[in-house]
């Protein structure tokens, strides 16, 4: 796999680039195609596979034209090559101008991109456009695997980069990118801590996302898809107080509408439009829900859910939402929704109730007691009977039907026969007897409307796996559905079947008998079906936990977080700043700070003045003899023309009296100095000597007695 | 003095001569002698073109976090913008305190291409630094301590002539920016004439004569003398190592002179010089008479460069006075 890009006519394959400077070597080339491979393979789970054959054709061609077998590829084969990809992607997607379709678009211009690399500047291109598909991948995913990957990716592109600059080997190439991504990285921390986050400039297209089958309408016929997916729907964690088992409820959507087959739900514009009400009767956004009364209910529980990206705007709410931290959609139906779509996942701190709303839904009670006339008639006539045999009581009516799924011989299953008649609930209640949430709930919803109590089908998730760190996680296979009957001035939830399989409730869906084929059937390797395995599934919670702290840490570093996170660093910052300001507030301190501090500003001070008069007299020896010989000449004892240094010190030296001596020294080591053959050491040695002749010359000459002999004698200069 | 004059009368030069007097003092400023370090105020950053894409590089995966609210992608750009802060530092370091030695050639003809050898010397391994002399260039891959390179650049005109400023310039280790310092030469080069051979009739044979011959005396022996020409025989009588010295015959005895020689001045000390080296190689013995110098005859190899220096420092004024 390495070795096939070798071009046999070239020089070494290590030299980036040719001597001419414009030409690349099959070395580079194949750098630059094990950087595309690097690239390809972080979107490969959600790209099309043949991005990898475009990958090879284009290498083989390659290969190919520097064994001289082929031509360059002209323009009319890259233009080819585009149009192969446009026609290729159009196919996959049906459209071009979606996400994916965008995606699949830069990556094969990157890989078509090496046709036509033949100089160390499109060789940069190549690594520039590599840079940009790696965050791109990001889209995709932002787990730690991916940023692992993405940290190989962006390595590799590096040392190619050294390459191209003249790294002369690789492992010169590879220190160099080492070195480089471990000196930045600090920054880089620095950067993303402090920078602050700015919402979207603009609207970008975006990824079609679901992150959980949930739909807004359920239908007792159609398949248990989301028992077959262990897809993370999301994940909470509690401040405060924890739900219990049998309270985890999450709301999703309320389903009100039904033709007798399915239960679809109504959203607040279709509401509006039909009732002729205002659509801010059913939705108001706020940070608080406008539907309960602040003082009556407190928050059960505060929950901080980490969202999973998704282009609908579900939330989930355990019970009613009551206050979130940035502003939502409140529905009247006790639902909640984003404002926009998310891309990434998202951090949402959430109040709520634990319990069904209180509130009645402006849509009336016609409208949730609303059943098709023709349709389901026996279930009809059975709720109607019920009605009358528990002589008007509603609680005991309601008892009367989860006694009639208890007592009938219903079983719970996720691989119920298919129901394909008009009348799938009548089908569903007198035939098959056997279903999971949707069929129960469905037909249990059908029997109190039969009685002209309102009610309506609510979907969710009930459970989630409680993790040793004390978060949860919620996956596709949670999903469930439930009923809310409007009683006593309040919705109450009845969830039917926790009449026919009570373990479904207490356990999750894995504990359920028969659904064991169905469960997971779409995952055959997920690490959860091995969780009876006790070490397999220590590590699988360990990595999940690990995983969760990235994402709440890392990927959840948004705004919010990202101001709180700084608004605490300066309150910290100020704490400090505080404590010590008070510390050093007696007057012992102060005084050993001030004497300290001067002291210390002297001491630099004097340092300072010592380097530079260093710097620049006595650096080497010809600046030491130039401001020896500026001295000599303003005392009239300048060098006469041809004179040597040396000469010219031997010459004034009985002028100078005591300090002749020293004269005589510094003329003997300049010119060892000078001349002689020296090693560093003894060099240094004799500047030493002469640093210090020269200083006392310089100190002799300063004294007053000298002054006083120059006064005297000014007459019979021996110089002159 | 004549051409200051000149430039007076003519408002044209006198605006060429200030940009000449400023490239004076950005010399100064901006170059280093040979055998310094480089140190840091010589030493320039300049952005390569890569350098600015990579801004953009940066900006666009900003934006690119900043509309998907992708932490990611925030990061992979602060690791980006990161690396280019740190690569300042490293392109910077990878040139400062280089030590730059320029070695002459021998000597060095018009027109001719001569080579200028360059000693790169490092405290520090250094990486993939490039010299640039005139349009030519080379790159050392690699320096330990010490490297040698040899630029080739072609000689101007005639007379003292300073070698080209050398650059020396580095974009390791990803290209984003480039350092750059000049080296500015110190010692003057003699640049002699281009030969001018002419085919004509005086063209000599150079074959006959060459050898040394005639017996011409003994001297003290030193060390490198050939074993062959070492007098044995008087060793052996007194003790004394000596060696036999040859004459060689001088062929002729002959003037080049510059009054003989037609066509313009430099044409002519062209021809002289070829002459100079023909006669030369022939061994002969010849003097050199230019208008106002005149060279005794002689032969050898101080002859030979005493010759050619005269001709490459034979005044060019006179011709410019004669064009007056």
């Amino acid at each position: 796999m390495i070795d096939w890009l070798v071009g046999r006519r070239r020089q070494p394959p290590e030299v980036a680039v040719l001597a001419d400077g414009h030409e690349l070597g099959a070395g580079m080339l194949r750098q630059l195609f094990i950087g595309q491979c690097l690239v390809l393979a972080l979107h490969l789970i959600w790209m099309p596979a043949w991005l990898v054959g475009l990958a090879l054709a284009v290498a083989i061609w390659r290969y190919f034209q520097l064994r001289q077998r082929v031509p360059r590829a002209g323009r009319l084969l890259r233009l080819g090559g585009v149009a192969l990809l446009l026609g290729a992607l159009w196919l996959q997607y049906g459209v071009l101008h979606d996400m994916d379709g965008l995606i699949g678009l830069l990556l094969g211009v990157y890989l078509l991109k090496l046709l036509e690399t033949h100089n160390r500047r499109d060789a940069r291109v190549v690594v520039v456009i590599g840079i940009i598909a790696t965050s791109v991948a990001f889209l995709h995913e932002q787990g730690i695997l991916m940023a692992l990957g993405a940290l190989m990716a962006l390595a590799w592109l590096l040392q190619s980069l050294t390459r191209l600059a003249g790294a002369p080997d690789a492992r010169c190439a590879w220190v160099e990118a080492g070195w480089l991504l471990l000196f930045s990285a600090p920054l880089m921390v620095v950067l993303f801590l402090a920078v602050p986050r700015l919402g979207p400039l603009w609207s970008m297209p975006q990824m079609d996302r679901a992150s959980t089958g949930l739909s807004d309408q359920v239908s007792p016929g159609d398949i248990a898809q989301l028992s077959r997916s262990d897809a993370r729907a999301f994940r909470v964690s509690f401040d405060g107080e924890e739900p219990a088992t049998h309270e985890r409820y999450w709301r999703v959507y309320t389903l009100s509408g039904t033709d007798g087959r399915r239960w679809f739900r109504a959203p607040p514009d279709e509401l509006a439009a039909t009732l002729g009400q205002s659509e801010g009767a059913f939705v108001r956004e706020a940070r608080r829900s406008p539907w309960v009364d602040e003082a009556a209910e407190a928050g059960r529980f505060r929950a901080e859910l980490l969202l999973e990206p998704d282009s609908r705007p579900w939330l989930p709410s355990l019970g009613t939402p009551l206050a979130s931290d940035s502003e939502q959609r409140y529905l009247a139906d006790g639902t909640l929704e984003r404002l926009t779509s998310q891309s990434s996942r998202s951090l949402l701190r959430l109040e709520s109730s634990g319990a069904a709303p209180a509130n009645a839904d402006p849509a009336g009670d016609a409208w949730n007691s609303l059943l098709p006339s023709q349709v389901n008639p026996r279930t009809r006539a059975l709720g109607e009977q019920l009605w009358q045999e528990s002589g008007g009581d509603k609680r005991a009516f309601l008892a009367a039907i989860m006694a009639h799924f208890g007592e009938s011989p219903f079983r719970y299953t996720l691989m119920p026969p298919r129901l394909g008649s008009r009348h799938r609930v009548d089908e569903f209640l007198f035939e098959s007897r056997a279903g999971y949430c949707t069929h129960y709930a469905s037909a249990a919803a059908t029997l109190i409307r039969a009685a002209g109590i309102p009610a309506r089908l609510v979907v969710g998730f009930l459970g989630g796996e409680r993790h040793p760190d004390g978060y949860f996680t919620v996956r596709d296979y949670d999903a469930h559905a439930w009923v809310e009957v409007w009683l006593d001035g309040a919705w109450q939830r009845l969830d039917p079947t926790a009449a026919i399989a009570p373990e479904r409730i207490e356990l999750g869906p894995q504990a359920v008998e028969g659904g064991a084929e169905v469960f997971l059937a779409d995952s055959p390797f997920s690490s959860l079906r091995l969780r009876e395995l006790g070490w397999v599934n220590r590590l699988r919670l360990r990595w999940e936990s690990l995983e969760y702290q990235w994402q709440r840490g890392v990927i959840g570093y948004q705004r919010a977080t990202a101001r709180e996170f700084m608004l605490g660093l300066g309150e910290r910052l100020e704490a400090g700043y505080g404590w010590l300001s008070t510390y050093l507030r007696s007057a012992l301190w102060r005084g050993a700070a001030w004497l300290g501090g001067t002291v210390l500003g002297l001491a630099g001070l004097t340092w300072l003045l010592r380097i530079g008069l260093h710097q620049r007299r006595w650096r080497n020896e010809s600046d030491m003899l130039g401001y020896l010989r500026g001295r000599l000449v303003c005392l009239g004892l300048g060098p006469t023309s041809g004179e040597t240094p040396a000469g010219h010190l031997l010459r004034v030296a009985p002028a100078l009296g005591s300090v002749g001596a020293a004269l005589r020294t510094i003329a003997e080591e300049y010119e060892r100095l000078a001349y002689a053959p020296l090693n560093e050491a003894e060099r240094s040695a004799g500047r030493r000597r002469l640093r210090q002749a020269t200083k006392e010359i310089g100190r002799y000459l300063a004294t007053p007695r000298y002054r006083a002999r120059r006064a005297g004698a000014a007459g019979d200069d021996v110089a002159s | 003095m004549s051409t200051a004059k000149v430039g007076a009368s003519v408002p044209g030069r006198r605006g060429a001569s200030v940009p000449r007097g400023l490239r004076a003092w950005l010399g100064r400023r901006l170059t280093i002698a040979p055998g310094e370090p480089l140190p840091q105020r010589r030493l320039f950053l300049l952005p390569t073109r890569f350098g600015l894409v990579w801004i953009a590089l940066v900006a666009v995966l900003l934006l690119f976090g900043v509309n998907y609210q992708n932490s990611l992608a925030y990061a992979l750009a602060f690791w980006l913008a990161g690396l280019a802060v740190v690569v300042l530092v490293r392109t910077w370091r990878n040139l400062l305190g280089v030590t730059v030695e320029l070695q002459l050639p021998r000597e060095a003809f018009v027109g001719r291409e001569s080579r200028l050898r360059v000693v790169i010397r490092a405290a520090r391994p250094r990486t993939a630094i490039g010299l640039v002399l005139d349009v030519h260039g080379a790159t050392l891959p690699r320096l330990e301590t010490e490297a040698t390179a040899s630029l080739p650049w072609r000689t101007g005109q005639r007379g003292w002539q300073l070698p080209p400023t050398l650059r020396l310039e580095t974009s390791w280790p990803l290209g984003l920016v480039r350092a750059v310092a000049w080296v500015q030469p110190t010692t003057e080069l003699l640049v002699y004439p281009a030969p001018l051979e002419v085919a004509g009739p005086e063209r000599r044979q150079l074959g006959e004569g060459l050898d040394a011959t005639d017996f011409a005396g003994l001297r003290r022996f030193e060390r490198g003398d050939s074993a062959t020409r070492v007098a044995w025989k008087q060793w052996s009588r007194s003790g004394i190592l000596t060696t036999k010295v040859f004459s060689v015959p001088p062929r002729q005895q002959l003037w080049l002179d510059y009054a003989n020689c037609r066509g313009s001045p430099e044409r002519r000390l062209s021809l002289l010089c070829a002459r100079v080296l023909a006669h030369h190689r022939a061994g002969d013995r010849y003097g050199l008479r230019l208008p106002g110098l005149e060279l005794p005859q002689g032969e050898g190899e101080s002859q030979r460069r005493t010759a050619l220096d005269a001709l490459a420092l034979f005044p060019a004024a006179t011709e410019g006075a004669d064009g007056e």
